[in-house]
């Protein structure tokens, strides 16, 4: 019986294979530690809400505060998305007799719908949740506008903002990040929804300031986030 | 020692038997049974977003968009309610009933979803704490076995019918029923304190002259009132004040088990066992069957129920002669009993005015009654014993019997079956299935497709009582407000919406029914002020004014006549299904009974001299024979069971209780063996039994005895139970205080690693063993407020409980009549943890807090940290025991999940993590108000669930919180301190309170035994 073997060429072949496959092994884990990272994923992430709801038309140019919709923010650990109530303060259509209030703004408007719906029907509007942490992480607004940081720290200028998307990385790392070095992120806490503030001096001295003031010593173990 | 020895002997062979059959068919059976259907079922709609998800690789690859995890809706409430703030739980003073009181309870709220029972702090019945049951009561609202749909079971198989459907069924069958003056309507119900129904009861006495009324309990509650109708000439129902009482002596009465009271008297009882808090209670028990007042009393002597009339009689003979003036002398007998007899009578005459005497259910009405002629001859009664009016018999009321008569001579038109389970929990005798049969109408309300709903025409699904409006009177005799969490989910009505309905009310609430019976309660001219109140307290008013009766001139006890010699068999309810109602409850299933650690079934308890006489073993299944009628059940050796009595658990064998009880019609064998069928009354106590082993073997499931290795190891962890458990007498504690920190004497600890300094706060417990009665409050709170799964039969045999929070209990001294000591055992917490030092990927790491923290997702489940872990504390998930909840058919039971603990996935180590959501929480609050946490502040939910207040929690660094102060007292000692784990739980060395005359020669000489 003849027994195969490989022509002698295949010799000066192996060197080469050996190169592309540790080639294709870097880039292919290249590829998915940057396809896998949160900032690949996640930010950027624009889910389409249902309805065209603008940040940069109610908080940038109508200047409303933060808290007039997102109003347990500084109590609770979740920032309330607004009842359709709080929609219905402007933008109630017409009641039972068909009487449409002076004061609504759009009363007709074909984009405003789902309010009027949700109001007539007590169903809810379901709004995209867009700065979605994993379910084992437990974070509180309160402790973080308690101490003076900003919105605009995790949520980027939402004011500017059409429809709202991620922007940063929302990923342990990044939090540890301020948690080992909060001072650039601290403001005044009256000054937590001004996101267009600059702090009148370097932002790093006031922030040790106020971390001094506040007596702010953010934790790094396990159990602040992961019960 | 020799208990411990032997009983741990008994355990290794419990467990090869185990070995053996784990292969058997009625093995593969329990593990179905464990994982009904989600295990066979890919999980539909709902999935948790998973880490893991976004680890494929492949994913990654193929676009950004595809590889999020599910994206989440923010469904915000179109108008938010006031006070409402979304994710912060609200609490919301309710009750339950059972065994005809209502059991207060404050339960917690998330977003409209209730997921926690606690105490009422407030409520003088509650003070704050709860038992096991209440606890675990939550589970059946989110029971996904619970009854959906009304059934018209007429047709088969049943028809699903609407309300409206059934109202216009109804409808004619009410008609005829009226114009006969209630001639064939019958209402079939459970003892109620609520003053809705007993209003609409009397309603329907008055409508429907000519119906009746039958109240049929389980588990006996009139015994203690009739006895009081002997010795007083009027129904009364006794009421305990331990707080007044230095010596309590009780007969089979287990007051801290399942009694109305037993929340406030385990607190009463508690507080006066703190040596440094002033004059120590003593506690005598009789007892056929270990009970959790047999297991604190200082001095138990265990007897056959059968022949406690006539230990009674013995006593008051006794104690008449010593208040003729003759002194009572120690007893020299060679009969513990005579010794004991002696001594208890000494000291009740001693204590006269002090002292209480307490029958238990068990006993008949003329036991009671000379209970209280001997209270009242020792000047208790309006002391410590004290009694309250019981509501009127009704006049239309009947008996079981009667009814049944009348069903099988066809008389009855319309049948209203109202809670309780009677077909299945009905004596011998009584065929009530076949009878209800023959009623021309039969109608059932009740939360699941029972075994009484099976033979009903109609069944009706109930209200659970978190889901509608109620009232009740707690034992102390408070007006206790019932009020719904939730919506009903199925549409569910109350029993008081039916009775209304039957009196033509038919659009009236629950909540209007319970406000017009309030009128007539509170006061009308602020009534809508009280009613307030009463809402927000959840109770409302004083205690009704306690009486104390003088004994009827004519009393004439004749004597009891003695028992027959042969085997006696004792009936209780269930630690954990009580009557067979908590059946289908994993939680409760799952707790370990408190004395003897079996779970997931009853068995015959039997001494171990009864179990040498009969040739048995635990775990033989025996055929149990009394009055004619046989049931074939395992046996199990409880040393402390008195000899000749065989005790076993009423509420189990339940064959239409649902996937986790038993469902017969579905395949899912009965969860142990259904005894209510040997009784032909409701006597709890039956002579001449007989018990014959089959020469088979049947698998117990127990815990305690797990972490046994081999025999060297079982010998050596007998040999160390004084150094884990420290106990003393009052007598040792006065020589010496800190006796409990010398049982162990070790070199100077020095630790290989840095030692952490803690500067900030130190969070550290107390447990006080003193106060501790093992009723396993603590464990069910835990279950449910850390989202602790249950794991079922199979597996807690092969040691793989889940429970946090363990109970242990340790037997002492002779094994004929052994004490027993319990102790609560969760992490340590410990400084120097052993399970950090070998973790290899710091999944389990300290805070600066001192908490030893489990961070799961970095868990990689080598089980190392378990293995180093000197307390056994750590549990590991060998299984996705929670897939179950992602399954589509389980959406409601997910409901329960307390959301601020996350829910552990299979493969990870998990452990009590000091309640660290509580602890944020509360510093996160308080950080907010710029100011430190105050002591007492955070409640850890074994803490908050403590009957006894056996638990204490706080900052060990403020130098002023209660639990510095208790490490820092001289009964204070740390488990294992010799391996310098340096634990932040530390327990209170337990003290007894013995009785010179009885006190045994370990209680004189402990220390010195401890150095064997």
């Amino acid at each position: 019986m003849n027994r195969f073997c490989f022509p002698g060429w295949i010799d000066r072949l192996l060197p080469w294979s050996a190169a592309i496959a540790t080639a294709l092994a870097v880039y292919v884990t290249g590829v998915v530690i940057v396809g896998a990272a949160p900032s690949t994923l996640d930010v950027g992430y624009k889910p389409e809400q249902p309805l065209p709801f603008s940040h940069a038309l109610h908080a940038g140019k109508l200047k409303m505060d933060c808290r007039f919709c997102h109003n347990t923010v500084d109590r609770a650990a979740f920032a309330a998305v607004p009842t359709t109530a709080t929609c219905g303060k402007c933008h109630s259509g017409a009641d039972m007799s068909g009487v449409t209030a002076t004061t609504s703004v759009h009363a007709n408007s074909p984009k405003l719908l789902a309010v009027r719906e949700s109001l007539a029907t007590g169903n809810f509007i379901g709004w995209k949740k867009v700065h979605d942490l994993p379910d084992y992480a437990y974070f509180n607004h309160s402790a973080h506008v308690a101490r003076g940081v900003s919105c605009v720290s995790c949520h980027g200028r939402i004011d500017q903002m059409d429809e709202v998307k991620q922007v940063k990385e929302l990923s342990m790392a990044w939090c540890l990040e301020c948690h080992r070095h909060p001072e650039p992120h601290l403001r005044p806490k009256e000054l937590v929804t001004q996101l267009d503030w600059v702090a009148p001096e370097s932002p790093e001295v006031l922030g040790a300031k106020l971390r001094e003031a506040l007596k702010i010593q953010p934790a790094e173990n396990c159990s602040t986030c992961h019960r | 020692m020799s208990s411990v020895t032997s009983t741990s002997a008994a355990a290794r062979a419990y467990w090869r038997s185990l070995d053996q059959l784990q292969q058997t068919p009625e093995f593969t059976e329990f593990l179905h049974r464990e994982f009904p259907v989600a295990a066979s079922e890919f999980p539909q709609g709902f999935s948790r977003r998973r880490w893991l998800q976004l680890m494929g690789a492949s994913f990654a690859l193929t676009g950004a968009a595809g590889c999020r995890w599910q994206s989440d809706t923010l469904a915000s409430l179109p108008v938010r309610p006031a006070n409402r703030v979304p994710g912060v739980p609200q609490t919301f003073a309710t009750s339950w009933e059972l065994g005809g009181y209502a059991r207060p309870i404050v339960v917690t709220s998330y977003d409209g979803r209730p997921i926690k029972v606690e105490g009422n702090r407030e409520h003088p019945d509650s003070l704050g704490a709860t038992d096991a049951l209440s606890q675990a009561m939550i589970l059946h609202l989110y029971d996904p076995d619970r009854s959906t749909a009304i059934l018209q079971q007429t047709e088969q198989p049943a028809v699903e019918r609407s309300w409206d459907e059934f109202a216009a069924e109804l409808e004619p069958v009410l008609a005829a029923v009226k114009a006969s003056g209630g001639a064939g309507l019958r209402v079939l119900t459970e003892t109620s304190s609520s003053p809705t129904r007993s209003r609409l009861q009397t309603r329907i006495a008055s409508e429907f002259p000519q119906a009746k009324w039958v109240e049929h309990n389980a588990i006996p509650v009139r015994n203690a009132i009739a006895g009081a109708e002997l010795a007083f000439g009027r129904a009364l129902r006794p009421h305990l004040d331990l707080t007044a009482a230095d010596i309590i002596v009780t007969f089979d009465d287990d007051f801290f088990g399942h009694h109305p009271a037993g929340v406030r008297l385990a607190r009463e009882w508690a507080d006066g066992r703190v040596p440094e808090a002033g004059p120590m209670k003593r506690l005598y028990a009789v007892e056929s069957q270990f009970s959790l007042v047999g297991g604190v009393a200082d001095h138990r002597l265990p007897m056959k129920s059968s022949d406690i009339p006539r230990f009674l009689d013995a006593l008051e003979e006794l104690v008449d002669k010593g208040l003729a003036g003759a002194p009572i002398e120690e007893s020299h007998d060679d009969s513990y009993g005579l010794k004991f007899l002696a001594t208890v009578a000494a000291d009740l005459l001693a204590h006269r005015g002090k002292s209480v005497v307490s029958v238990g259910e068990t006993q008949a009405p003329a036991v009671h009654a000379r209970a209280y002629r001997l209270n009242s001859k020792l000047g208790n009664i309006g002391a410590t014993l004290s009694f309250l009016p019981v509501p009127d018999p009704s006049p239309i009321a009947a008996e079981l019997s009667t009814l049944v008569e009348e069903l099988q001579a066809g008389k009855v038109e319309l049948l209203l079956v109202l809670g309780g389970n009677p077909v299945y929990t009905a004596p011998a005798g009584i065929e009530l299935a076949a009878a209800i049969r023959q009623a021309k109408w039969s109608v059932r309300l009740s939360n699941y497709v029972d075994e009484t709903s099976l033979a009903c025409q109609w069944h009706l699904p109930a209200a659970h009582p978190l889901e509608c409006w109620g009232d009740g009177i707690s034992e102390s005799g408070r007006l206790t407000l019932q009020q719904p969490l939730i919506a009903p989910l199925f549409g569910g009505k109350s029993d008081i919406e039916l009775l209304a309905w039957v009196l033509g009310d038919v659009d009236a609430t629950s909540q209007s029914l319970v406000r017009q019976t309030a009128t007539t309660l509170l006061p009308a001219d602020r009534f809508d002020k009280e009613w307030r109140k009463l809402i927000h307290d959840g109770f409302w008013g004083k205690p009704a004014a306690t009486l104390s009766p003088t004994l009827r001139a004519d009393l004439n006890l004749p004597a009891a006549t003695p028992a027959p010699t042969d085997l006696e068999l004792v009936l209780t309810p269930s630690p954990s299904t009580y009557d067979g109602r908590f059946a289908n409850n994993g939680w409760l299933q799952e707790t370990p009974q408190p004395l003897s650690k079996l779970t997931w079934d009853n068995a015959a308890l039997i001494a171990p001299a009864t179990a040498d006489e009969l040739g048995l073993k635990t775990g033989s299944l025996a055929a149990l024979h009394v009055a004619g009628q046989t049931v074939e059940l395992p046996v199990y050796v409880l040393p402390g069971q008195a000899p000749g009595s065989i005790g076993v658990a009423l509420g189990y064998g339940r064959t239409a209780a649902g996937h986790v009880g038993g469902l017969l019609s579905d395949g899912i064998a009965a969860v142990g063996v259904n005894v209510y069928g040997l009784r032909t009354g409701a006597e709890t106590v039956l002579t001449k039994a007989t018990l014959k082993g089959t020469g088979r073997q049947y698998p117990l499931s127990t815990t305690q005895d797990h972490h046994a290795i081999d025999t060297v190891g079982m010998t050596e962890i007998a040999g160390r139970i004084g150094e884990l458990v420290r106990e003393g007498s009052l007598g040792e504690y006065e020589a010496h205080p800190d006796f409990a920190q010398h049982k162990v004497h070790h070199p100077p600890l020095e630790s290989l690693w840095k030692e952490p300094s803690s500067d900030g706060r130190a969070w550290g417990m107390s447990i006080d063993l003193s106060r501790c009665i093992g009723c396993n409050s603590c464990m069910v709170a835990c279950q449910s407020e850390n989202n602790v799964p249950v794991v079922g039969k199979e597996q807690i045999a092969r040691g793989r409980e889940m429970h946090w929070i363990r109970i242990d209990r340790y037997f002492k001294g002779d094994v004929n009549q052994p004490e027993i000591v319990t102790q609560p055992v969760a992490c340590h917490h410990c400084e120097n943890a052993p399970c950090e030092q070998v973790c290899p990927v710091a999944a389990t790491v300290h805070s600066p807090e001192g908490l030893n923290d489990m961070a799961y997702n970095r868990c990689v489940g080598t089980r190392y940290c378990a293995n180093n872990c000197p307390y056994k504390v750590r549990r590991f998930n060998f299984f996705d025991y929670n897939a179950k909840y992602e399954a589509a058919n389980t959406e409601l039971s997910r409901m329960l999940m307390n959301p601020e603990v996350t829910v552990r996935e299979r493969g990870v180590m998990e452990k009590c993590t000091y309640c660290v959501q509580r602890i944020q929480n509360v510093k996160i609050g308080a950080k907010n108000e710029q100011r430190a946490v105050r002591d007492g502040e955070v409640v850890t939910a074994c803490q908050q669930a403590c009957p006894a207040n056996a638990i204490v929690f706080g900052d060990l660094n403020d130098k002023s919180s209660r639990v510095a102060a208790l490490h820092a007292g001289p009964r204070s000692y740390a488990m294992l301190a010799e391996l310098n784990v340096q634990p932040r739980t530390k327990y209170l060395a337990r003290i007894r309170n013995p009785h010179p005359w009885l006190a045994t020669a370990a209680e004189v000489h402990g220390h010195e035994e401890a150095h064997g």
